[in-house]
């Protein structure tokens, strides 16, 4: 996976386009990896609400 | 409604609501909060497959979210309240008496101001990365005509045309993981009154017994 999007400009040389967009899955899968990290933790490990 | 049982919005208190939440400062949530989700849509849904002509409604609500972070950054520096996001020992004390109750699986034995530490923090996020997107989102402005310039793409380099597009879209994809966060607690059972209050403005009195600190955050008796 690449972080970043680039392309060669006229001489050849490398130039950066921006971020990689299949990154975005990685920052959705991160969302909800970390969503239920919390909501397993509240259910099982966490003392009820008072 | 009586008035004993409604909350002015000056940030004072009846005998049974607290306000936490002034009408101007929720209008701005969201209304912010509408700008970000429209400029993630018209950002990414193209990127998976959606095609629409998204450039024109992407850079004008980025207008409309730069001017309401302005009228927010303003409406704070007017009101003097830029204390009350401020992270001070209190609040790292308060952090570490959470992170000790979570390790032992006990409650925080602290109760902090108006914010939390955890709601200063993702403040301080959301601030950091949504500035990010609306600089570097007025210089890509430069490369699209609008009614009131025409495009200049040779404003920089291509290196650092590069490095704007990175911030931008490193800021752009942050964004998503924090609002499916904020979403996520803002749904929550025991968060659910922070949301009224984001809607209607007021806690109850006895939320605020149970989760503030009068101490740290003085309202009306």
């Amino acid at each position: 996976m690449e972080l970043f999007r680039v392309s060669r400009d006229i001489y050849g040389r490398e130039t950066l386009q921006g971020m990689s967009w299949d990154l975005l899955w990685v920052f959705i899968g991160l969302g909800c990896v970390l969503i239920v990290g919390h909501a397993v933790y509240r259910l099982i490990l966490a003392p009820k609400q008072r | 409604m009586t008035t004993s049982s409604r909350a002015n919005s000056r940030g004072s208190a009846t005998a049974d609501r607290v306000v936490r939440h002034a009408l101007p400062d929720r209008v701005f949530h969201w209304i912010s909060a509408a700008c970000v989700l429209i400029l993630l849509g018209t950002a990414f849904l193209p990127i998976v497959g959606v095609e629409f002509a998204w450039v024109a409604v992407h850079w004008m609500t980025g207008v409309v979210l730069a001017a309401a972070v302005l009228f927010h950054i303003a409406r704070v520096l007017v009101r003097g309240t830029l204390r009350s996001m401020w992270i001070g020992r209190a609040d790292l004390t308060d952090a570490l008496d959470v992170a000790g109750a979570a390790l032992r699986r006990t409650f925080p034995t602290r109760r902090p101001g108006k914010y939390s530490v955890a709601q200063k923090l993702i403040h301080h996020a959301f601030a950091i990365v949504v500035l990010t997107t609306l600089v570097t989102g007025g210089f890509l402005l430069l490369r699209i005509d609008a009614p009131w310039w025409q495009r200049n793409p040779y404003l920089f380099t291509d290196a650092t045309w590069g490095i704007v597009y990175i911030l931008h879209g490193l800021a752009a994809l942050m964004l998503v993981t924090m609002v499916m966060m904020h979403v996520y607690f803002a749904l929550r059972p025991e968060k659910l009154k922070f949301t009224r209050a984001m809607i209607f403005g007021w806690i109850t009195r006895r939320e605020f017994n149970e989760h503030h600190d009068p101490q740290r955050w003085q309202v009306d008796r």
